[in-house]
């Protein structure tokens, strides 16, 4: 494989206290990566040091292989060849999209092929001629991607990119910018707080806290073998349950289940609401009641007391949903996750 | 100011998830990074340029030792006189701020018949230089001579410095806040006073700020008047002792004030930040219904307008009906418009390029540098045209001969005068538009340069060019520094209108008056009609 | 966001295309201006600073220019502001003459060696009294404060003998001035002059508790007085002829003047005057000095400006205007007239202002 898209070592940066504590990260060539965390981890500032808006006080970033942030050097944001897609767009609105779309290219180029090229490639070819105020939000944001798709960067930056578009439009310009992406074969960095969007739509997703990357890996990796418990609540509802490890097997008042680890003493149960299944035939069952219960259409979340005072949440879809009150028998499907207590 | 820039949106739009705000501390942070030299070298220009007088009042009052600036400074009537200026000053905002608000506001946010009307009349007081308004007064009431006299006079001609930024922040401003407040259970008077008055805060702050400079530095009305305050004692102690350190002191002490007022001025804006964010503008503030006030509303704009517009442009009617029996100048109306249009359009260009720097840099970086070469600007701003006028001949014969009584020089005098309004100017317009779109500009490649003739100042131009009209407005009625730098030869409209006035040849004298209101009208029209770029949100 | 802003632009730009046309055009004119004085200066022009109004000695420049073929290039301000801008200028300054409005400006210029002394000839065309004693500047033309009345109020055998009486008691109300003028603030200086400070506040008090009407100017007092608004003011006696030149002659008037017999403070004889500044030896300007004092501009001075002509063999022929000898006033040097600030102080202090 090439040179990283991006590399990122030991990055320092401190306002009134420290928001980035020796970040590392690494973002091969042609992919996306999503840096995934709560408010104030630090990955915004993360992203305005990459771009170049801001700088570090320690350690170095490469983009394309190229330093451009490191001890003694510092390139300045228009020679990083880092496109930035912001929060809301911000499309210059003295220029029509065309012009928005070119702003980045060199003067020869501006009249040339490439503004309506990448104007296609977001889905929005002979929309040129309209200014930003009469587009919708969505389009705004992909004449956003197409204008830091344009001269070809090494690397774009998308700064929580979708935050503004209402929920029923979310997914689908999500998925239309990961296309464009990917069409363009651009390596890209996207800042969310959303895991539901990380997890759909990158490829690696790092999940930072306290200003250090604490797990970075494929997105079934990270939620199904979370680095600590921490990442485990963040990017998924979780059921946490005191309980026993014996190495390989750990038993918790939702009975005994197979785990990966070697751990034994005293452990926290990370378990998913979605393992939990109702009254299965093939699994050994615990008796619980129902406590509460949420119905979504698609499935429904079901609060259950369990023996011996612990709860947990159920995400069943099966039909009829148990009444508040009843007695129910609970299994737990698959192996679960556990940390030391 | 520094705070200022990152404290809390005004008028928060919805709200954010996540730190999808950069962070607060990460906003002050880049705009804590050290300024680009393509701005702070030009903005440190600028402030040489306002800074200019304090070279020759340094070298004026000292040159016969502190012994005599003491002297000066300590007299009683020194005191009474500074005493006398800062209540006529104090005076004179608050009317102009009660006039601005409540015009404003009637014209703005109720339901008053023909409010568009009135908007555009309101603010036309503008284009009227007070030795008109004050001859127009004076010779209808001569009794009004004194502190009366200049305070109706300086109220009539400078409140549209208080309506123009009021007006502009109610227009953007959002209803919600008002809304809210009548639904917590207030009066309307209570919401307004609660809700929106705090948020004007800006706007007035600005506004008072200029009135109370304009006021301190005006000669025409407290002449006229007959009121010794500082501009009029600094005038006499030329004309009457030809020895300049008196003057030179006084002067010193003028700067000292404004620059007090500066301060002042920027306390007084409080800790809040009136950049909007979020996107899309603001809802249309909802109209207030008059009912049965409707109609006694009227009287107060009618009356602003007769009084400030209607008075000065009876007398000049009157006056010139009177010179036209007489025959009127003919050619040298001509030629004296066309002096006046070319040197004032001169003025409002060089002053506005000079403002760019520091006005840009005011509004993207926090920090002392922007702050002081912004505040620096000032200097000038509350010197008497004479002043300012002697201090350029000083330099100019010493050190650019070849320049001394070209046009150069003039223009350079209006830049030290004027350039205070062409900063907030600019300031204003380039803090409206976020500092991400500079950034977005950057990454895709554009150097600072290229971002600032790309994306920055086509953003600012409509603010910019609202500056420029303003400085522009002003040039045309200035006369004290014209007189004295004008090219050999040469004649404003002003300076005309002076040369008829002191053979008392008020006929001879109104077809000067007139045109040049009439000139300064239009740009006046068009800057009442585009208050949101003069909008007092810049300077903080 | 609406579409104005984009209209609004478009009106910037034509506003922003408009200024810089028209400093184009400025920059065009003023560096012909510039060129037609430099070229002037290398062909022996005289540059003119005009404490006189344009309207009262352009014409008279022209004449001159039309008379000798040195053209003039003239800088019009207030008195004091020119003195303090050649102050300012020094030795540099491209002015060659000053023509004053009052004594006390060139009194200054010639106590700061600014003056070039002038050629006995000249000095003595006017008499010793109308010039500096040290030969520095020579008066051009003469004016008197006078009292202006009007006939039909003030019965005849009424008008006071001095300018003292006016603090009495039967004039309160009745006498109109022009408090900021500066005819009348060196009126008060010649009275402190010669009468003394104590003297000069005790009649300026007197003045106050008889409220007088305060003007802006003098021509306004003389109006006020020919349509007896009021019966008195303290005026200069020009003022009564411009305004019969204006309304065809003087016997259209009811005001007219009247001078305080004998050397009384009231009847201040001031002179407008000519100097050649040190520095600049531009022999132009003698011929200009000599000018002034010639035939053609002192019967000028007398038809137009309804000055007195200071030089001997010129008679103002104005109906009414005593002859210049007939004036006495009081005896002072003019050239003290400059300490205009005690005056000031004097007027704040006494609160006539």
């Amino acid at each position: 494989m090439s040179e990283p898209a991006l590399r990122v070592r030991g990055v320092h940066k401190s306002y009134d206290a420290p928001v980035l504590t020796g970040l590392d990260l690494d973002v091969p060539a042609g992919s996306l990566v999503a840096l995934l965390g709560p408010s104030g981890c630090g990955k915004t500032t993360l992203l305005r040091i990459v771009a170049g808006f801001e700088r570090s006080e320690a350690g170095s970033v490469e983009v394309g292989g190229r330093l451009v942030e490191g001890p003694g050097q510092v390139l300045p944001p228009e020679r990083r060849r880092v496109g930035v897609v912001p929060q809301e767009g911000a499309l210059f609105p003295h220029l029509s999209v065309h012009d928005n779309v070119a702003f980045g290219l060199p003067r020869q180029e501006r009249k040339g092929l490439r503004p309506e090229e990448v104007l296609e490639l977001v889905g929005l070819a002979g929309l040129g001629s309209r200014m930003p105020h009469e587009l919708s939000g969505g389009q705004q944001q992909r004449v956003a991607v197409a204008r830091a798709l344009a001269p070809r960067p090494s690397l774009v930056l998308l700064d929580e990119p979708f935050s503004a578009l209402d929920a029923g439009l979310r997914a689908a310009v999500r998925a239309e910018v990961r296309a464009s992406l990917r069409a363009a074969g651009a390596s890209a960095v996207l800042v969310t707080h959303d895991q539901q969007e990380a997890l759909s739509v990158a490829d690696v997703v790092a999940v930072v806290r306290d200003g250090r990357v604490v797990q970075a890996a494929d997105p079934w990796s990270v939620y199904a073998a979370p680095a600590d418990l921490g990442v485990a609540t963040f990017v998924g509802e979780t059921i946490v349950l005191g309980g026993e490890a014996a190495g390989g097997t750990v038993s918790s008042p939702l009975g005994a289940h197979r785990t990966d680890s070697a751990l034994r003493g005293q452990v926290a149960v990370v378990i998913r609401p979605e393992q939990l299944e109702l009254a299965p035939a093939d699994l050994p069952c615990v008796p619980a009641v129902v406590s509460h219960r949420e119905f979504y259409g698609h499935d429904a979340l079901l609060r259950l007391a369990l023996p011996g005072g612990a709860t947990a949440t159920a995400r069943t879809a099966g039909h009829p949903l148990p009444e508040v009150g009843a007695h129910v028998e609970v299994g737990v499907r698959g192996p679960v996750v556990v940390f030391p207590a | 100011m520094t705070e200022l820039l990152i404290a809390p949106p005004a008028s928060p739009g919805p709200p954010r998830e996540g730190d999808a705000l950069p962070g607060r501390r990460a906003v002050r942070a880049a705009r804590r990074s050290r300024p680009p030299l393509l701005l702070v070298i030009p903005g440190l220009v600028t402030a040489a340029v306002a800074l200019l007088p304090l070279v020759y009042l340094g070298v004026r009052s000292f040159e016969d030792g502190t012994g005599v600036v003491a002297d000066v400074l300590l007299r009683e009537r020194t005191a009474r006189l500074l005493l006398r200026s800062l209540l006529l000053a104090g005076a004179v905002t608050t009317a102009c701020l009660a006039i601005g608000v409540a015009l404003a506001w009637l014209t703005v946010r109720s339901d008053l018949p023909g409010r568009r009307f009135w908007a555009v009349l309101a603010a036309l007081p503008l284009a009227i230089p007070t030795y008109v308004a004050g001859f127009a007064w004076i010779s209808l009431l001569p009794d009004l001579a004194g502190f009366f006299g200049a305070f109706v006079v300086l109220t009539a001609c400078s409140y549209p410095y208080v309506l123009l930024p009021v007006a502009a922040a109610l227009r953007r401003m959002d209803p919600a806040g008002e809304e809210v407040a009548r639904s917590l259970g207030l009066s309307p008077w209570q919401a307004f006073r609660r809700a929106t008055l705090p948020q004007l805060r800006p706007a007035l702050a600005a506004g008072g700020l200029l009135v109370a400079l304009y006021t301190l530095s005006d000669f025409g009305a407290v002449s006229i008047m007959r009121f010794d305050a500082f501009t009029r004692v600094i005038y006499t102690s030329y004309r009457s002792s030809f020895d300049r350190t008196p003057a030179a002191v006084l002067g010193l002490l003028l700067v000292a004030v404004t620059l007090v007022l500066v301060w002042l001025e920027a306390r007084s804006r409080g800790r809040a930040s009136y950049s909007r964010v979020g996107q899309g503008g603001a809802r249309q503030g909802a109209v207030s219904r008059l009912g049965r006030r409707r109609l006694p509303a009227l009287l107060l704009p009618a009356t602003v307008a007769g009084l400030s517009l209607g008075l000065p442009a009876a007398a000049l009617l009157y006056w010139t009906a009177v010179g036209v029996r007489g025959g009127l100048p003919g050619s040298d109306l001509g030629g004296a418009a066309a002096t006046s249009l070319a040197f004032a359009a001169l003025g409002a260009l060089v002053t506005t390029l000079l403002a760019i720097p520091v006005g840009v840099l005011a509004a993207r970086r926090a920090g002392r540098l922007p702050r002081l070469l912004e505040r620096a600007s000032w200097a000038g701003h509350a010197l008497p045209g004479i002043v300012v006028a002697f201090s350029l001949v000083f330099l100019s014969v010493r050190y650019a001969f070849p320049l001394y009584q070209r046009t150069p020089v003039l223009v350079l005098a209006y830049a030290v005068l004027f350039l205070p309004l062409a900063i907030g100017a600019v300031h204003a317009s380039a803090a409206q538009s976020p500092p991400g779109l500079e950034e977005v500009a950057r990454s895709t490649g554009a150097g600072p340069t290229a971002v600032l003739r790309r994306v920055t100042l086509p953003l600012a131009a409509p603010g910019i060019g609202a500056g420029a009209v303003l400085v522009f407005l002003t040039c045309m009625k200035e006369l004290p520094a014209t007189l004295l730098l004008q090219p050999l030869g040469s004649g404003t409209l002003a300076t005309k209108l002076w040369t008829e006035t002191g053979v008392a040849a008020y006929s001879a004298a109104a077809p000067y008056a007139a045109l040049l209101v009439l000139l300064s009208a239009l740009p006046t029209y068009l800057l009442g009609m585009r208050t949101g770029a003069f909008d007092g949100r810049g300077r903080r | 966001m609406s579409r104005r802003p984009r209209r609004w632009r478009t009106a910037s730009t034509v506003l922003l295309t408009t200024a810089l046309l028209l400093s184009a055009t400025a920059c065009g004119s003023g560096s012909d201006e510039d060129e037609e004085l430099a070229a002037a200066a290398e062909a022996g022009s005289l540059v003119v600073y005009s404490g006189r109004n344009e309207n009262l000695v352009g014409p008279l420049l022209e004449k001159f220019t039309a008379a000798t073929g040195i053209p003039v290039a003239t800088r019009y301000g207030g008195s004091a502001e020119l003195a303090a801008q050649l102050l300012e200028e020094g030795s540099r300054s491209p002015a060659s003459v000053f023509l004053s409005q009052d004594a006390g400006a060139l009194g200054a210029l010639q106590d700061a060696g600014r003056l070039d002394p002038l050629p006995a000839a000249e000095l003595a065309k006017v008499p010793q009294q109308y010039r500096s004693p040290e030969g520095r500047w020579v008066g051009t033309a003469a004016r008197s404060r006078v009292l202006v009345y009007n006939p039909d109020l003030v019965p005849a055998g009424e008008l006071p003998r001095s300018v003292f009486d006016l603090t009495d008691p039967k004039y309160k109300g009745k006498v109109g001035y022009a408090p900021t003028n500066a005819s009348f603030q060196s009126f008060v200086t010649g009275m402190r002059v010669t009468a003394g400070e104590e003297r000069t506040r005790a009649f300026l008090q007197g003045l106050k508790a008889n409220e007088p009407k305060a003007y802006e100017g003098n021509a306004t007092i003389v109006d006020a007085v020919n349509t007896g608004a009021i019966p008195y003011g303290l005026v200069n006696h020009y003022y009564l002829y411009e305004k019969a030149a204006e309304a065809g002659g003087l016997d259209k008037l009811t005001a007219r003047n009247y001078l305080f017999p004998g050397d009384d403070p009231g009847s201040l004889v001031n002179v407008t005057g000519v100097a050649v500044l040190a520095g600049r030896s531009n022999p132009n300007a003698l011929s200009f000095v000599g000018y002034l004092l010639g035939n053609e501009a002192q019967t000028y001075f007398a038809q137009v400006t309804k000055e007195y002509p200071l030089v001997d063999e010129v008679d103002a022929d104005i109906p009414g205007l005593p002859p210049l000898s007939s004036l006495q006033g009081p005896k002072i040097d003019l050239s003290q007239l400059d300490s205009l600030e005690d005056t000031l102080k004097l007027l704040d202090d006494v609160g006539l202002t």
